[in-house]
């Protein structure tokens, strides 16, 4: 019934060079690994979750070149030469910082599983918009509508983007 | 905060990937499993079958058993469930193992389960409860005589039906099938010593996963430990014990390999616990005031394949189904059903919701043919601070007779109409002209805190800190801060000091879980204990440090001082204690502060809530929005207001799920058709609305803290209020009986109203 052999199989692996959180890394991957395999299995940023695969629930979710996009859809190979940050490289980033901040004062998380996705995708919205238009709850809620959480029923999160989002010092009553 | 959590995937490095084969058909019996393709392949390590696992006992044991004075005023009974955990003769569900098989990583095994070849001879299969109960009906199980997975009879007050009764209402309600569905799926890791196997697993209840490990694979108790890393959410599915977790435990040790498996999305959703699915029927009598005469419900449950919690689904249904109103005469009955579909567990709420649709769509019922309000005629009905506590003519599942303990629920309705009056229909219906809008109410009741017991454990460490452990897992219920703070207040200490740790039997040797509402108030109430009785022994060694008899020495802001004496004269701290309980210490024989209590409730306490929703019909596609929502509930002593607040929150955006867009179906074959997220719909940030949330504090002497769970209250009366609010904003054209609520059936109504 078993055999006891770990040869992993042969598979052509290909060479990539990207940038993710700022370092430029060189690795050797099979084509069909995905970007979240990447940065999970092989460079161990494990704070970019997964919760379906399929590309529906936003947990994976990074940015690259700036744009949001979910890890598990993309090969790693199509990072080639492109810059990744993760929620990992998103510690130094003073908008994700407030954010932080604010999803903890607004109870923005339970389990915190959706938490990386929901980061990187308000971190987005908030530095890719014209920071003299206030951010209205409807639009948070439509930035956001990709990324589904299941414990929080989103009031907290909603909040907290809006609050991190307005630039006066006190933040959002 | 995130990025820093560590979830079952997030620990997997070095150990081998173990994927499952899992039955392609519904029902059938197993002719070949044939892995000997998928063996020779390269990176693959090993391919076990059932038969290869060598347990002791091929199946899990029913996680709970009521009491026997429970079990004999309704006639509780209950079929012996033996599901295999990986079978090699038949199978009972899409999605059961069959084959665990592992290799080098997860791309490698998935290519090779490809290689598994299992042929079946094909049984009919069996997928309604109704059919499965009809006495013809061929069992599902083949150690069994017929296909009832338990039963249940209660029945009170006596009268005949309609004696006083100015009017009957009769119904049929279905809630439909759905369930937990956590962000994160589950996931098992196994890693493996001389000595034992270490498992961690996105459990609720890791002492009742090492029991299910030890009875299957017949390792002692010392073999085994589990522990909990950081949970994606739970909600119920995974307050389960899995096969997955034993075989896994069990290869580990075989192989002698440390060994991971995680889900995946598709998997979840064919293999995981799912619930609700129960159909009621129900004759409801009232007098010309709308007073309920007599009470009668008849539901079923399909519990699939098994359900290891069956007794609790089915007794919660039925004590929940009195709801928190006086109902002088009552007849619930119910029965469980085996079927062809997935296996069940307690989902949030766990019969509670659709016993509270059951009631609450009936007494909406009455209430239009009275020409009452649906506000109305519950509040002629609901239990008043008169009338409270009020004793039930029948035990709770622990055997102790039922008393509902609470404040005034009238005042509880009323609290959540303030919050969210009928009036604000209008101002809606202006900002919405694409849609109806309407308004409608659900009250419930919901027993919590159940026994029998929880362990809570803190020790003062070396450094002056305190580390807390108790066998409540946390899932995201923010067990961190709220057990904190209780242990916080007890040892007069900053919450900073204080350092949670996650569930592991390791730390705790005894426990029972997160689940039910229970661990604010078992947990949180053992850990209390525990606090206390760390703050009296340190009291005394404090008194001896201090030169001081121990009745002078008070302790505060975390410094123990005397009284006698000089005033202003120092003090001593946590620390000094801790110092002299350390090797060299002035206490060194009397040994580390480290204390474990029990708490074992003498019973459950209710809490109770009203809800109220506005929702909005589209016009045309009858698609429907919740627009406005208010929960008021009779909640205990708050550890945490926030954290209560956020738990009631997010149960709402679990109801309206459940009661708009979740739902497992099955095509008429028997095939899960609701295998993804783009089929399994989860509510998303649009389709959840701000909650308002007022808590009514009852206090309750039933455990040292006053608390009452509350994990459960934003779920209940969700698809009550809702569908109250969708056949008012159509005008009663149309009787919402069933959900998730079908926009072709409102669809129907709103053309039949145009035409009007
Ligand atoms: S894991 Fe990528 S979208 Fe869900
Ligand atoms: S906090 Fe649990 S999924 Fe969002």
């Amino acid at each position: 019934m078993t055999v006891e052999q770990t040869d992993a199989p042969q598979i052509q692996h290909v060479r990539l060079t990207t940038t993710v959180n700022g370092n430029v890394v060189t690795v050797h991957v099979p084509p069909r690994l995905t970007l979240a395999d990447l940065l999970r299995d092989e460079l161990r940023l494990t704070g970019t979750h997964l919760g379906c695969e399929h590309g529906v629930c936003g947990a994976c979710t990074v940015l690259v070149d700036g744009d949001s996009v979910r890890a598990c859809l993309m090969f790693a190979v199509q990072v080639e030469g492109r810059q990744v940050s993760t929620i990992e490289g998103l510690e130094a980033c003073a908008t994700t910082a407030r954010l932080k901040e604010a999803f903890t004062r607004h109870h923005g998380l339970q389990c915190g599983f959706c938490t990386p996705g929901m980061l990187v995708v308000a971190t987005e919205l908030i530095d890719g918009s014209d920071p003299r238009v206030p951010l209205t709850e409807t639009c948070v809620r439509e930035a956001l509508s990709g990324n589904a959480c299941r414990c929080t029923g989103y009031q907290g999160i909603v909040r907290a983007v809006l609050d991190a989002a307005d630039p006066s010092p006190e933040g959002a009553p | 905060m995130s990025g820093r959590g560590r979830y079952l995937a997030d620990l997997a490095a070095g150990a081998l990937s173990v994927v499952f084969v899992r039955s392609a058909v519904p029902h059938a019996l197993i002719n070949t499993i044939d892995t000997s393709a998928a063996v020779g392949m390269p990176g693959v390590v090993g391919v076990y079958t059932g038969a290869d696992l060598g347990l002791v006992n091929d199946h899990i044991a029913e996680l709970h058993v009521p009491h026997p004075a429970f079990v004999d005023a309704t006639a509780f009974r209950m079929a012996e469930q033996r599901l295999a955990i990986m079978p090699t003769d038949r199978v009972h569900y899409v999605g059961q193992p069959l084959v665990a098989l592992i290799a080098v990583d997860r791309y490698t095994a998935e290519d090779a389960m490809e290689a598994v070849d299992i042929t079946y001879s094909p049984l009919a299969p069996c997928l309604d409860a109704d059919a499965a109960l009809r006495e013809d009906a061929t069992p599902i199980h083949r150690h069994l005589r017929d296909n009832e997975a338990a039963s249940i009879h209660i029945e009170f007050g006596g009268l005949t039906p309609d004696v006083t009764a100015d009017l009957t209402v009769e119904g049929t309600y279905r809630i439909g099938r759905h369930g937990a569905v956590p962000l994160e799926g589950r996931g098992v890791l196994a890693r493996v010593d001389a000595r034992r196997v270490s498992v961690w697993t996105s459990t609720q209840i890791p002492h009742m996963v090492r029991r299910g490990i030890c009875e299957a694979t017949g390792w002692a108790t010392e073999e085994v430990r589990v522990a909990v890393p950081d949970v994606g959410g739970g909600f119920g599915t995974k307050a389960n014990v899995y096969a997955e977790e034993i075989v896994i435990a069990a290869l580990a040790r075989r192989t002698g390999r440390d060994l991971v498996w995680v889900e995946d999305r598709q998997e979840h959703l064919v293999s995981a616990a799912q619930g609700r699915d129960q159909t009621h029927r129900t004759r409801l009598a009232v007098d010309g005031e709308g007073q309920i005469v007599h009470w009668a419900d008849d539901f079923t449950v399909d519990i699939g394949a098994g359900g290891l919690w069956v007794a609790g689904v089915v007794a919660n249904t039925a004590i929940h189904a009195l709801g928190p109103y006086r109902v002088p005469r009552a007849r619930i009955t119910g029965r469980a059903a085996f079927t062809n579909k997935t296996i069940t567990a307690q989902y949030r709420g766990a019969g509670r919701p659709e016993a509270c649709f059951a009631l609450e769509r009936s007494l909406d019922d009455a209430a239009r043919r009275l020409g009452l309000s649906g506000a109305e005629i519950r509040r002629r009905n609901l239990l008043t601070a008169e009338d409270l506590p009020y004793p039930r003519p029948l035990p709770y599942r622990d055997g102790v007779d039922v008393v509902f303990d609470g404040g005034d629920y009238a005042g509880c309705l009323e609290a959540a109409l303030e919050l969210l009056p009928v009036e604000e229909i209008e101002a809606l219906q202006d900002d919405h002209p694409d849609l109806q809008v309407g308004h409608g109410v659900g009250c419930y009741l919901e027993a919590t805190g159940r026994g029998p017991y929880e362990t809570g454990r803190v020790r003062l460490m070396s450094t002056g800190q305190f580390e807390v452990s108790s066998g409540a897992a946390s899932a995201g219920q923010a067990h961190e801060t709220a057990f904190a703070q209780v242990a916080a207040d007890a040892l007069r200490v900053d919450l900073a000091r204080v350092r949670v740790r996650q569930a592991d039997t390791d730390l705790v040797e005894h426990g029972i879980g997160t689940f039910a509402s229970r661990s604010a108030v078992l947990a949180g109430s053992a850990i209390r204990k525990a606090a206390d009785e760390v703050r009296t022994l340190a009291t005394a060694r404090a008194a001896e440090l201090l030169g001081a008899p121990v009745h002078a020495v008070e302790l505060n802001d975390g410094i123990f001082r005397s009284h006698i004496g000089e005033p202003g004269s120092g003090g001593v701290g946590w620390d000094d204690v801790a110092r002299a309980a350390a090797p060299g210490g002035a206490h060194e024989e009397l040994g580390p502060l480290d204390v474990t209590e029990v708490f074992r409730p003498q019973t459950v306490t209710w809490t109770m809530g009203a809800h109220a929703a506005v929702v909005g019909v589209h016009r045309r596609t009858g698609a429907v929005r919740v627009l406005a929502y208010a929960v008021a509930h009779e909640g205990g002593v708050e550890i945490n207001p926030q954290v209560v607040e956020g738990q009631v929150i997010g149960g709402v955006a679990q109801g309206i799920g459940g009661t708009l867009m979740e739902e497992f179906r099955y095509s008429p074959q028997g095939q899960p058709q609701s295998t993804t997220f783009a089929d399994y719909l989860l509510p998303s940030t649009c389709d959840v609305p701000e909650v308002r949330v007022r808590h009514l504090g009852v206090d309750t002497p039933g455990n040292p803290l006053g608390v009452r769970g509350a994990g459960e209250s934003g779920t209940i009366a969700v698809a009550a209020a809702v569908a109250a609010a969708v056949e008012h904003a159509l005008g009663d054209r149309v009787q919402v009986t069933e959900t998730p609520i079908s926009p072709a059936l409102l669809r129907t109504a709103l053309r039949q109203e145009q035409r009007a």
